[in-house]
């Protein structure tokens, strides 16, 4: 082992002192900050130029290890992300389900049916007819030819036939389609016949009826229509008269047939069924 | 001093310096492994105690004013392990010297700890320094057995290697005849 020479040991005596001078200078009074500063200011851009050199090879290097797992774990992560965006999506269609369910629900209080809920699950065109949804329910479950159909806002067709589990719905915007309607403003009533997505043209009885874009249609009175009355069918947006003095009116509908889901079938009692069914088309 | 032995110890410094921060630093993680420490303590092994204090108060000084904590700890740390290290060098062995180094670095960064400790700094606890103090050692032993054949090789070369006192007079004699 060395031993240190006088000088030596003076130097390492004074050095510790500076040390310690600089350490109270800095915890005392901070008199140190611009040094601090200056340094830091110096290395740090010589470590962000270093870090930019080195750190891909030591981030390489330290994924080395868990390079195996990390495919699985990814696999996982994907899996479980996956699931997680299946029940967001699940969630969604509850909440419009509920949103729907709701109006269906108001609908049926409101004018003292009983809404029985059902699920869209064919659109398409059956038993001579263009626009039709098959729905989920059938006669175990009370339903019956000629029953309207609505979603919770407004008309959506009438039962033409149902089986045991499963019914056929005319959709009222169906070309072949006529629903007996009344104008809300005025009360003429009249034929509303649909043109499939575009919606319906109404023809009231009255030719000489004052029809104004923006009134409301609803079904018409129950002798006049196999619907239940009062279900909204849409607003006028234009009205047109002919030369021969006839007035027709151009309706956007209350429900888009094109995007039907959750509809509720309104039951009536046999009685009202029947007189309702009994009704024009 | 020579300019050339000058700029290679500032040289010398910087670079541990930038490694510690970008490499060892997060690789070591909460284990207070020190390259400049190591550094420190391959220079005074190889040059002596004058040189290894030296080199130590300026490299701590350097990197204290360049963190947040008050500045003067690590040049006090640093300046014990060049003492200590030129001090116990052996020069024979390089295990010997790497071990040494490896204890004495180990124990600075231990009298870190408690100074930091002390002045309520970096959130220093003597607890931590303690629990890694063993770690801490290890890894240093495997950088001193790194560092010090290179600093070895370094300061044998007739640019870097120390003007001692012996030499010159021998040399002043020889050329006065």
């Amino acid at each position: 082992m060395r031993r240190l020479t006088s000088r030596q040991r003076t130097a390492a005596i004074v050095l510790a002192v500076l040390a310690l001078c600089f350490l109270t200078l800095d915890v005392g009074g901070g008199s140190l900050r611009a040094s601090h500063n200056g340094v830091r200011g110096t290395l740090g851009a010589l470590y962000r130029g270093t870090d930019a050199m080195l750190g891909p090879v030591r981030r390489f290097v330290e994924g080395l290890p868990t390079a195996g797992t990390n495919k699985g774990t990814i696999g996982r992560l994907e899996h479980e992300n996956a699931q997680l965006r299946g029940k967001l999506a699940a969630d969604r269609a509850a909440r419009t389900d509920q949103r729907q369910l709701t109006a269906l629900q108001a609908a049926a209080t409101s004018e003292g049916y009983r809404v029985l809920p059902a699920r869209v699950i064919a659109l398409g065109s059956a038993d001579g007819f263009d626009w039709t949804a098959t729905l989920n329910v059938g006669t175990d479950r009370g339903v019956r030819a000629g029953q309207s159909v609505t979603d919770g806002y407004g008309l959506v067709g009438r039962v033409l036939h149902a089986d045991r589990s499963s019914s056929v719905v005319l959709l009222a915007a169906d070309p072949g389609s006529g629903v007996g309607a009344r104008d809300l403003r005025n009360g003429e009533v009249g034929l509303a016949t649909g043109h499939g997505a575009s919606g319906f043209t109404f023809v009231p009885l009255n030719p000489k009826a004052a029809l104004r874009a923006g009134d409301k249609l609803v079904t018409g009175p129950s002798s006049a229509t196999s619907f239940v009355p009062g279900l909204s069918i849409g607003t006028l947006s234009s009205v047109h008269a002919s030369t021969d003095g006839t007035t027709t009116a151009t309706v956007r509908p209350t429900t888009s047939p094109s995007s039907l889901d959750l509809v509720g079938v309104i039951v009536l009692d046999n009685a009202a069924t029947t007189d309702a069914a009994g009704g024009s088309r | 001093m020579t300019r050339a032995r000058a700029a290679a110890g500032l040289a010398a410094i910087l670079t541990a310096l930038l490694l510690q921060g970008t490499v060892i630093g997060p690789w070591a993680g909460p284990v207070p492994v020190s390259l400049p420490a190591v550094l420190v303590a391959a220079v005074a092994l190889v040059d002596g105690p004058g040189s290894g204090m030296a080199f130590g108060f300026v490299a701590g000084l350097l990197a204290d004013l360049g963190s947040t904590h008050p500045a003067g700890v690590l040049a006090l740390c640093w300046l014990g392990v060049g003492l200590a290290c030129g001090l116990l060098a052996d020069r024979h062995s390089v295990r010997r010297d790497a071990a040494a180094a490896a204890i004495v670095c180990a124990l600075a960064s231990l009298a870190g700890s408690v100074l930091l400790a002390v002045v309520h700094a970096d959130g220093a606890s003597v607890g931590s320094g303690l629990v890694h103090v063993v770690p801490a050692g290890i890894a240093d032993a495997l950088l001193a057995l790194l560092l010090v054949p290179l600093a070895r090789r370094f300061l044998h070369t007739d640019q870097l290697r120390a003007p001692r006192a012996s030499t010159d007079e021998l040399l002043l004699a020889g050329r006065r005849g």
